[in-house]
């Protein structure tokens, strides 16, 4: 048995597939014996079937009944064959329609495809065990892959799923000989669409199922208008941009990053999805010492960008070591901590913070005006996970107007952007290619990158960053005493 | 699992069975059913519908409840008793999956027959699809419900209409539906102790492949190696005939030298 939490009755609603509707509209307008498709009988050694429809008829018909062009019939009735509702006799893997004599037949509307059920792999693995019998070993090597997989986690019920599969092949032996054939036929092809072979596109993407149907109309109750109302009221308090503004930050957006975009501008050295070639990825992990040109480009365009990427981030903080105000970004550092990380974790993560950047004389006191101030230490009593928020977006803008500025002209950015590589773009042979996608191995584990950043946060933190308060405590006489952080 | 027995004279009976053997019987036959009614449902709305599919269907779907409350009753029985020992209970456990599996099977077919049915209505006489599909389904009922043969009048109509057909379809589906819900919420089989006795890959039928894999190949070579396995058959036949030739001049020899 299945376990269903829901037993949906189709109410899972796939509403991408609301078409489908249509298209059995057109799929019986088809059959006409009239103004329909004209079939032919298909001639096989021992027998003929009847009701086979020539590619070339297909097309001719759809072009004259919705008077459009033959390239759109075309796509129309690959559409048909894609989803299901005409398969094609050869090359039965192929889900196109071919504009000339090759034969297709009509899929029965028990094996149409249906917006209100999902394809069940019960099912699947019945038909995977009933092609087992008929020939062992027919099983192609994804459907293989698919049966051992179904085995393993639907082992429960393998028994019921053998003893089906026998039946249903002995119940399909009672019948005749071309009716057998045509019924594997179908069979065969309405798991091609709903399992498709591995490399080809499936026409059943259907995206995200809802559990209201979308296509259902609502009905007017009080509760309707009262959700109409608030949402007018809200869209009237929404404060508005002029839409001069917002298209020239669009446009100024796109003219900055058209050349970093991979889809838009060749990725440098070549795109890694492309020609599995892992180099541009080896040459910008976090913790590589000589960036890219482009990536040192990236930084210049805001702020944001450099703090967001680990190595320029990195770049920052040796310049701002140089300057000797590094517990900004310490401190904002600390806050991103705090705020993504586990929530046990959190109340002494803030009082860490206290005690290191914003206590009286603390040790790495940062520069934040007094109402800040306020308003975070009273927040620091019950602590959550934004308690900090105002005093990192203070620090933030802070190290933007300041710092950054600052930063773009010093003698370590411009180092930094003397020695960033220019990769040349690759090119590959078509049998390059082919070798590339046979090495392709997996990259290194992401287990072992976040143990070496751990590795590399408490080497930092051992190596302890230079406070300005412990040099001059160091140089003035000892005896300062720091009065005890308030709680 | 036992071996099936084609015509298994079961009928559904109201006293309860016994033994473990019956119960397997039972859930046997709920196999063969749900099979046979899946192979008459695929022909709904093709060239083939007709008012006697509809009979057909009823009639199986009719013996397939009738089983299906008789396997209930007596697998409900036997697992709340708590004196099973534990070999038995395992067992009853894999037949409680097979058959809420079948039933579940069983509910999928019902709906789509039901959708499909208001689809392509038989009375407004809606053009049905050409499916390619030729012959009768009567050979597939009697399997399902072991008979030797279904014998119906060729010009009886059947008793119900259309509507009415209709709605005690959904009454069906309704009861099934019900039916499934209380066994989940009566019996506690934990799925995942329940483990397959069974082989992963079917046997292999030898017989009657050779035809069935020539179609089917037939199918895919396309019309060019149609003319192919015909000269390749021609082939055959002159090979055959130079070695029956070849057989008459030895026998000719042994006789002529004896």
């Amino acid at each position: 048995m299945t376990i269903r939490n829901v037993r949906d009755h189709g109410q899972r609603f796939r509403p991408r597939m609301a078409c489908l509707k249509k298209v059995e509209a057109v799929m019986l307008e088809m059959q006409d014996p009239k103004t329909g498709v004209k079939s032919q009988p298909q001639k096989l050694v021992i027998t003929t079937i009847p009701h086979a429809i020539t590619g070339e008829d297909v097309v001719t018909w759809l072009a004259n009944r919705y008077t459009i062009e033959a390239e759109e019939a075309w796509a129309l009735g690959t559409m048909l064959v894609a989803f299901g509702y005409i398969y094609p006799l050869q090359d039965h893997k192929r889900l196109v329609i071919k504009p000339d004599t090759a034969l297709y037949r009509f899929q029965t509307p028990y094996f149409w495809p249906a917006q209100q059920w999902p394809v069940e792999d019960t099912d699947y693995a019945i038909y995977l065990a009933k092609r087992n019998i008929r020939k062992k070993g027919v099983l192609e090597m994804h459907e293989q892959e698919q049966y051992n997989g179904l085995h393993k986690w639907m082992n429960h019920k393998w028994d019921f799923i053998v003893m089906q599969a026998k039946e249903q092949y002995r119940a399909g032996k009672e019948r005749k000989k071309p009716d057998r054939a045509v019924f594997d036929c179908q069979e065969r092809a309405y798991w091609v669409v709903h399992r498709p072979p591995p490399g080809t596109v499936s026409a059943m993407d259907y995206g995200l199922e809802r559990m209201v149907d979308p296509n259902a109309e609502e009905k007017e109750t009080s509760d309707f208008f009262r959700r109409i109302m608030i949402f007018t009221q809200q869209s009237i308090m929404r404060p508005r941009v002029k839409s001069s503004v917002s298209i020239g930050a669009l446009v100024k957006y796109s003219i900055t990053c058209n050349k970093h975009d991979p889809f838009l501008a060749p990725c440098l050295p070549s795109n890694p999805w492309v020609t599995d070639d892992v180099t541009y990825w080896l040459l910008n992990m976090a913790n590589v010492d000589i960036p890219t040109k482009m990536r040192v480009e990236r930084w210049t365009f805001s702020f944001g960008e450099l703090l967001s990427d680990p190595r320029g981030r990195d770049d920052f903080r040796l310049f701002l070591k140089k300057e000797f105000s590094g517990e900004n970004l310490a401190f904002w550092e600390a806050c991103e901590d705090l705020k993504w990380g586990t929530a046990a974790t959190m109340n002494e993560k803030a009082q860490q913070v206290y005690k290191t950047f914003l206590a009286r004389g603390a040790p790495r006191w940062i520069n934040i005006d007094g109402k800040t101030m306020e308003v975070t230490v009273k927040g620091l009593k019950h602590p959550h996970r934004y308690v900090l928020d105002a005093a990192q977006t203070h620090i933030f803008m802070l190290m933007k107007k300041d710092s950054y500025g600052r930063y773009l002209k010093s003698p370590v950015f411009k180092d930094t952007q003397k020695r960033a590589i220019g990769p040349d773009q690759h090119r590959f042979s078509v049998s390059q290619l082919e070798a590339n996608a046979r090495k392709r191995r997996p990259s290194i584990s992401p287990i072992i990158v976040r143990q070496q950043e751990k590795e590399e946060r408490a080497r930092m933190a051992t190596s302890g960053p230079v406070d300005i308060t412990q040099v001059m405590s160091k140089l003035s006489n000892k005896g300062k005493e720091v009065p005890p952080p308030k709680k | 699992m036992p071996l099936i027995n084609n015509k298994v004279g079961d009928d559904g009976t109201t006293s309860s069975p016994k033994t473990l053997e019956e119960g397997k019987v039972l859930i046997d036959s709920l196999i063969k059913v749900v099979a046979c009614y899946r192979h008459l449902a695929s022909c709904v709305g093709g060239c083939t519908d007709s008012l006697h599919l509809r009979d057909e269907l009823r009639l199986t779907r009719e013996k397939a409840q009738k089983l299906a409350v008789a396997s209930r009753h007596h697998l409900t029985a036997r697992l709340r008793d708590k004196t099973l020992p534990q070999e038995e209970r395992q067992e009853m456990e894999l037949l409680w999956v097979a058959f809420t599996s079948s039933l579940e099977l069983l509910h999928a077919d019902m709906c789509k027959v039901f959708n499909m049915g208001s689809n392509f209505s038989l009375i407004n006489n809606n053009t049905l699809v050409q499916t390619g599909i030729q012959g009768e389904t009567s050979e597939v009922t009697a399997r399902a419900l072991s008979l030797a043969d279904l014998t119906r009048a060729e010009d009886q109509v059947p008793a119900i209409l259309e509507d009415l057909e209709q709605s005690q379809l959904e009454e069906e589906i309704a009861h099934v539906d019900v039916m499934l819900e209380d066994m989940e919420e009566k019996v506690n089989v934990l799925r995942w102790m329940v483990e397959a006795r069974g082989p992963q890959y079917v046997e292999p039928a030898s017989t009657d492949s050779a035809s069935l894999g020539l179609l089917s190949t037939d199918e895919e070579a396309g019309p060019q190696s149609q003319q192919c396995c015909e000269r390749s058959q021609v082939f055959m036949v002159l090979v055959l005939c130079s070695v029956a030739v070849v057989m008459v001049v030895l026998s000719v020899c042994v006789v002529y030298l004896s």
